[in-house]
């Protein structure tokens, strides 16, 4: 989780903190690595999921989690097609620096609710049910 | 010690707002964000030092080097609270006491970088870098990822009820 967001975090601050259209050369080949990471996310929190299943489904929390991740994953898929399209010189639209703000604003949000999840369940077992 | 961190918790209030409904989740939240403003940062410097996406300039990516000095502030800030709310879950817990080594290490690996490789780095442009720069960047990368498995198994450790060879 920290690889992902670190690789989002040093590629929004680099857009965010130049404030004239300037190059940014082999950004874009942070990304693999990046996937990779989210690979690592998505094995790990269908384990989890798959652990606790009752725990999560019934946190409401849980879903502004996913909702919050799976934005800011997209948001990064787009801003890495940006790079990619122009990576010698991309413009720094308002559009590309307002997606690098919302990325950040968003993973900020994701590590909130998954550090919450664990405080904020009312179930811990679908036994409970039945 | 003990009495020590406890009291200056109590006096300062932390232990009151940790042990308050949301106090500890809201800093466990913050520090993980300094520890992603930290990896963001330094560990990607240390990757691309390492020989990844080796378009980038060392420069750009050493300009974002203060968003992680400031990601290292928030997490001893929040670790300090941790700490004096609970000391006596973290003094005498191996996996933070491991983690304080590799925090040691991290400094003095920091300090070596900044007094014999940096100047070297900032005037490299893209070209690849001599071997014993990227040790350091390992060095950084493997004791920053040592102190984040550590942190997270601090919770699997509590003390008296795992024994280790220097708890005593």
């Amino acid at each position: 989780m920290a690889l992902v967001v670190g690789i989002n975090v040093a590629v929004s601050l680099r857009l965010l903190t130049t404030n004239s259209p300037t190059t940014l050369p082999g950004f874009d080949k942070l990304y693999p690595l990046h996937w990779l990471g989210t690979g690592f996310i998505f094995i790990s929190g269908v384990a989890l999921l798959l652990a606790y299943p009752a725990k999560a489904l019934t946190n409401p929390v849980f879903y502004l989690k996913f909702a919050s991740l799976v934005t800011a994953l997209t948001i990064a898929f787009k801003i890495q097609k940006r790079l990619q399209r122009d990576s010698s010189n991309i413009k720094h639209s308002p559009s590309t620096k307002s997606l690098a703000a919302c990325a950040l604003l968003l993973w900020i949000v994701t590590i909130f609710t998954g550090r919450f999840l664990a405080y904020t369940n009312s179930v811990l077992l679908a036994s409970r049910f039945y | 010690m003990i009495d020590f961190l406890g009291g200056f918790s109590q006096f300062t209030g932390i232990y009151g707002f940790m042990n308050s409904m949301w106090g500890w989740p809201i800093i466990e939240s913050l520090h993980f964000i300094g520890l992603c403003l930290l990896l963001g940062t330094v560990g990607v410097f240390d990757l691309r030092m390492l020989g990844l996406a080796k378009q980038i300039p060392y420069r750009y990516l050493h300009k974002l080097v203060p968003f992680g000095v400031a990601g290292y502030l928030i997490n001893v800030a929040t670790g300090i609270m941790f700490l004096t709310s609970a000391p006596d879950q973290y003094v005498y817990n191996p996996a933070f006491q491991t983690k304080m080594l590799f925090m040691l290490l991290a400094g003095i690996n920091m300090l070596s970088f900044y007094g014999f490789c940096n100047q070297h780095v900032q005037n490299a442009g893209i070209a690849p870098l001599p071997k014993r720069i990227k040790l350091v960047a390992g060095i950084s990368l493997i004791a920053w990822s040592a102190i984040i498995v550590c942190g997270r198994l601090i919770t699997y450790f509590r003390p008296p009820y795992h024994w280790c060879l220097w708890c005593y």
